[in-house]
């Protein structure tokens, strides 16, 4: 059997055939499941499907308890939500999904995020040290951040955090893990370090810091940063 | 009653606030007639009003007097009312007008005048306070032998007895100025003629003129004005004594008896509480022997008891046989530290055979200072008791030995003689005992004669021979008497005892009654018949429903007539007793009294009797006021049963919105999420590009649209709990402007952000709600061509994220903006669902922030919300880096 891309979780016919239509469209390949047990079932297919777009309301289960399974099987979670739901998303997040996309979506963006994450499945990185951004790259080895072609002074945190972001280009990392990774576990609670540490490398980093491209904010869930 | 004076400060506060939104009394006090308390009233008024106060004269009296007249002029007068009474006409103060008026003083000349018969109230005081409640500044003129409780002392040296008197209590909170004219002064005018005096009173008024009545009725008047200026003090100025001193040391209890000097030792007992600034409970011991208290003694008594309570004091009854017992008894239960009763003037023999009450109370009083009030001959108790049947007690006596003496004369044969005397004992101690003490003594006397007559020698004669007959007959009269006085006493203990029981057992009856209906008609119904049949009266019960006067439970009173329908709304409004026998509009021939409770006032009971006399006999008082209350709780649980069945319904109605709105969360949101995802799919390009954009723009209005109903439910509900984080406003802004789809090229919203500006502490879901709706907003009455400006600044409380248009502004009346369903002005034409300023608002305050909206210069609507700043926001700002 075939390989699929995506597998489509949501007990919503309608929605199921929005999204088939449009994964069609764009030449990616899926699998539909409308229950948690049926999505368990094609998760654990050989060979697995790479992605799974998960909607939380599921008839049978809470789509937060399947999140670990299906990361497990080794399945990129891309879960589909309400936008109010922070807490939600940052469990959700917590528990080893990749990313999140919230209702009403536009198909453009869903589009992004499974290319995004297809293409973070598909080949292994091919240098350790360096990750690429949406106008620039940060490079371990040299200590290097460079942006719209200039070299950017960067201190040793804002460095760390930028790698922390970077590293999962495009993925959202949570405040709390951010904060965990750059100023260590004690610090985990103790936002304004992030936030400052934010504005300052938006300073450096963005053409406009009030309008930020680079450096995104998810509000009350992380940050991304743009890939490029 | 409980102390009326309050124990802490709140509540002495609250007494001064009531005092605030109250009317001011200010009294004009005057030792005599003549010293010119109308005339510096008129002056104080003149300057009142020269100070802009809105004066008019309710009432005032010239008495012909040319410079009061004179003073009179500048003033607004109320014109009088005339009441015809039994062909005269009299002119009378119009408290309807004065309240209509509602002047800021109103002067209201002789307090203690008696209103013609047919007024509102039948007292000119209680039209004053009727003022002072509704908030009206009244001042008035009284003399001092017209107050209440200084009565007795007045009529003691003046012997002239005033009839119209007024309470202490409507004293207590007034301002008294004392209007002083020495006597010789005083005799001087009235000499002169500058004294109008009544032609009526004549005489006995002018007898008040002399030298040595005036300075003591002025020392009177001194006195009461200096202690009314101390009390003002203690409560104004906090310096009352301690709780304590009140509780334990202050109580006074007085006696109240039947006769009429009961009045006399009350009024004494009212000076001593006010000199000791004590609380005082007047106490009626229910006696066996009162049954043969008649009825005009029981109207005394509770004429007695009204006008203990209109001069402050607490009421009691208590039944027990031993009178001074249950005084000294029911002192110690209060705490009371004087116990005052009256004590007649008596022969010596009189005190021997029934006993002193006083005495007996002091004799028992250990510990308890007794206060006796010697009494007047005319004010004596009234005769001790007669026996029910006091005719009958000889016939019945005579018939006991006949019955008797005919089986003892047919056995006589066989008897030892010594068995006839014994057998003779027992018509005796029959009649004793059944019947009473008389009785007992005549068949004492019938045996003794019955003996002497049939059994002792010379027969049939009623000669006494022999030592040992005198002695048969002193024997047969002490065994009368002692059981007669036992066996009297027994019985009344057993009826005073079966009367407690009785009435117990009727209110227990009544409570359960009661308990076992269910609704407001059945509950009249039930407390009706049963007020009737215990009290021997009609009842009703008057509730006001939507301004309509509802009278139920009793089938034969449907409505009630004008007079009796103002008394009662008049005890439903002020909760006081109104009509027959009381003292606010006593025409009504229904008594009525409030069904109060924790509530309110549930109602009014009405009671009425076809017959002459009281409604309420004194003695059925105590079971009166057990009633009304049971029949008040009634009502009450009628009340909280009703509520409790409301709640249940609104519970429900709670849970089936919830699901409502549980289900339009689902089920509309997610068909609604596959229309825009399906109109974000085709491309906008081609014939059909306009109907796609359309497509789109109205999908996610709707969807925001369905959010805002949400977002109110919660508001509604009070389901809004901040999370508050600390955030930076540019990554709130920069996420709502990013599902705006204003982030893109193109966009048209123009960020800036102050480099320093501070942190905020705030929920980023709600803030996120606040900013769309203000950029959404924007975005819609702006035109296409013009941009809308996010700025975020410093404040100085705190930061300030304002959204900016050149749309056409906000209409000249916007107070309204941020309410339900407010649309600004031809704004239906770009839709909205009329919540979004609304729930901007409620977010901004649940979040200790505010938002306000104001017209820009040169077009164009500005709102701004301001946000407190984090706590650490400002160091923050420093370099948390290793810098």
């Amino acid at each position: 059997m075939m390989r699929k891309d995506v597998l489509i979780i949501d007990d919503e016919p309608s929605i199921r055939r929005l999204l088939t239509s449009a994964l069609d469209r764009a030449g990616i390949t899926h699998a539909e499941a409308a229950n948690a047990g049926e999505a368990l079932r094609y998760a654990q297919a050989t060979p697995a499907p790479l992605v799974a777009l998960l909607d939380l309301g599921l008839p049978d289960r809470d789509g937060l308890e399947i999140v670990p399974q299906l990361a497990a099987l080794g399945l990129s979670v891309i879960i589909l939500t309400a936008r109010d739901a922070t807490q939600e998303k940052v469990a959700a997040l917590d528990l080893g999904a990749d990313d999140f996309v919230t209702k009403p979506f536009d198909s453009e963006e869903l589009l992004a995020r499974i290319r995004s994450a297809l293409r973070r499945k598909a080949g292994p990185l091919i240098n350790v040290h360096r990750r690429e951004f949406a106008g620039g790259h940060i490079d371990r080895d040299t200590h290097e951040v460079i942006v719209r072609g200039e070299r950017a002074e960067l201190t040793p945190r804002e460095f760390n955090l930028l790698w922390a972001l970077a590293d999962r280009p495009g993925r959202v990392v949570t405040h709390e893990s951010l904060l965990e990774q750059v100023w260590g576990p004690a610090h985990r609670h103790d936002l304004d370090y992030l936030r400052v540490a934010i504005r300052s490398l938006r300073r450096k980093l963005e053409v406009a810091p009030a309008t930020p491209r680079l450096l995104i904010n998810e509000p009350g869930v992380g940050y991304r940063v743009a890939e490029s | 009653m409980d102390d009326p004076r309050p124990t802490t400060d709140a509540e002495r506060f609250l007494r001064l606030a009531q005092r605030e939104a109250r009317g001011r009394l200010t009294v004009y006090l005057g030792a005599a007639p003549g010293v010119g308390k109308t005339y510096r009233m008129l002056q104080d008024a003149a300057r009142r009003q020269g100070e802009g106060v809105d004066v008019v004269v309710g009432i005032a009296e010239s008495h012909g007097r040319s410079e009061t007249a004179i003073l009179l002029e500048p003033f607004a007068v109320l014109p009088r009312k005339t009441v015809t009474y039994e062909g005269h006409s009299l002119d009378e103060f119009d408290i309807d007008a004065a309240l209509e008026r509602r002047p800021g003083l109103i002067l209201v000349d002789e307090l203690a005048h008696t209103n013609a018969p047919g007024s509102r109230h039948p007292k000119r005081w209680q039209d004053v306070a009727e003022l002072l409640v509704s908030g009206i500044d009244v001042a008035t003129t009284l003399n001092i032998q017209h107050i209440e409780s200084l009565n007795d002392i007045v009529a003691g040296f003046t012997h002239v007895r005033v009839r119209e008197t007024v309470p202490d209590s409507i004293l207590d909170s007034a301002e008294i100025i004392l209007v002083d004219l020495p006597p010789e002064a005083l005799i001087e005018r009235l000499h002169a003629g500058k004294i109008y005096l009544p032609e009526t009173a004549g005489q006995a008024l002018a007898n008040f003129f002399t030298p040595a009545k005036l300075a003591a009725l002025r020392e009177l008047a001194l006195r009461f004005a200096a202690g009314s200026v101390d009390r003002r003090l203690l409560d104004d100025l906090a310096i009352s004594p301690a709780e304590g001193d009140f509780a334990v040391g202050e109580r006074l209890l007085v006696a109240v008896s039947p006769g009429k000097g009961g009045a006399r030792v009350i009024r004494h007992a009212k000076r001593l509480a006010d000199l000791a600034h004590a609380s005082w409970t007047a106490v009626v011991v229910e006696s066996g022997g009162a049954r043969g208290v008649a009825g005009s003694q029981r109207e005394q008594l509770a004429e007695n008891l009204a006008l203990a309570s209109s001069l402050g004091a607490g009421l009691m009854t208590v039944a027990a046989t031993d009178v001074a017992q249950a005084l000294v008894d029911q002192a110690r239960e209060l705490r009371a530290s004087q116990i005052v009763v009256g004590k007649s003037r008596r022969s010596r023999w009189f005190e021997w055979r029934h006993g002193s009450i006083a005495q007996d109370v002091i004799r028992k009083a250990r510990g308890i200072a007794v206060q006796v009030v010697p009494l007047d001959e005319a004010d004596e108790r009234p005769a001790p008791v007669r026996e029910a049947n006091p005719y009958s007690a000889p016939a019945l006596a005579l018939m006991l030995v006949m019955a008797m003496m005919v089986p003892l004369w047919l056995a006589e044969t066989w008897l030892p003689a010594s068995a006839i005397d014994m057998l003779l004992l027992l018509p005796v101690i029959v009649a004793a005992s059944m019947i009473g003490l008389q009785a007992g003594l005549w068949a004492a006397v019938f045996a003794a004669l019955a003996y002497n007559f049939f059994f002792t020698a010379p027969r049939f004669t009623l000669f006494i021979t022999s030592a040992g007959d005198i002695l048969t007959f002193a024997a047969l009269a002490l065994v009368a008497g002692v059981i007669g006085a036992l066996a009297g006493k027994v019985r009344r203990q057993a009826e005073t005892s079966a009367g407690v029981a009785r009435l117990n057992a009727s209110l227990a009856r009544f409570a359960g009654l009661l308990g076992g209906v269910s609704d407001r008609d059945a509950t009249a119904r039930v407390a009706c018949r049963e007020i009737g049949a215990l009290l021997g009266v009609q009842a009703i019960i008057v509730a006001d429903e939507a301004g309509h006067m509802v009278v139920r439970g009793n089938d034969s009173f449907p409505r009630l007539d004008l007079v009796d329908e103002a008394a009662a709304r008049w005890t439903l409004e002020h909760g006081q007793a109104t009509g027959r026998d009381t003292g606010t509009l006593n025409a009504s021939d229904w008594q009525f009294h409030p069904l109060q409770t924790a509530l309110g006032i549930m109602g009014a009971l009405g009671v009425a009797r076809p017959e002459q006399g009281r409604v309420i006999r004194a003695d059925d008082a105590t079971l009166l006021a057990s009633l009304i209350d049971q029949t008040a709780l009634a009502h009450e649980r009628l009340v909280l049963e009703e509520d409790a069945r409301q709640v249940d319904g609104l519970r429900e109605r709670d849970r089936l919105r919830g699901a409502l709105l549980g289900s339009i969360a689902h089920d509309l949101r997610t068909p609604l999420t596959a229309v825009i995802a399906a109109a974000e799919t085709i491309p906008a390009t081609g014939d059909y590009a306009e109907e796609v954009r359309i497509a789109r723009t109205e999908a996610r209005r709707l969807e925001r649209f369905l959010g805002d109903l949400l977002e109110a439910s919660r508001i509604e509900h009070g389901a809004i709990e901040p999370r508050l984080e600390t955030l930076d406003l540019t990554d709130v802004v920069a996420a709502v402007l990013r599902d705006l789809r204003q982030d893109r090229d193109g966009g048209r919203v123009d960020t800036r952000i102050a480099p320093e500006c501070p942190l905020i502490m705030s929920d980023p879901v709600l803030l996120r709600h606040v900013l769309i709706n203000l950029i959404d907003n924007a975005l819609k009455f702006a035109p296409e061509d013009t941009r809308v400006e996010v700025a975020v600044d410093t404040a100085p409380d705190g930061v300030t994220c304002a959204v900016r248009d050149r749309g056409p502004g906000l209409p000249p009346d916007h107070a309204n903006l941020f309410e339900r369903f407010e649309r600004l002005e031809g704004s239906d034409r770009v839709g909205g669902s009329g919540l979004g300023l609304w729930i901007a608002r409620n977010f901004t305050e649940a979040l200790g922030g505010h938002i306000a909206a104001s017209n820009r210069e040169g077009g164009g609507a500005a709102f701004v919300v301001t946000l407190p700043v984090a706590a650490s926001g400002s160091e923050a700002l420093r370099p948390t880096d290793d810098a």
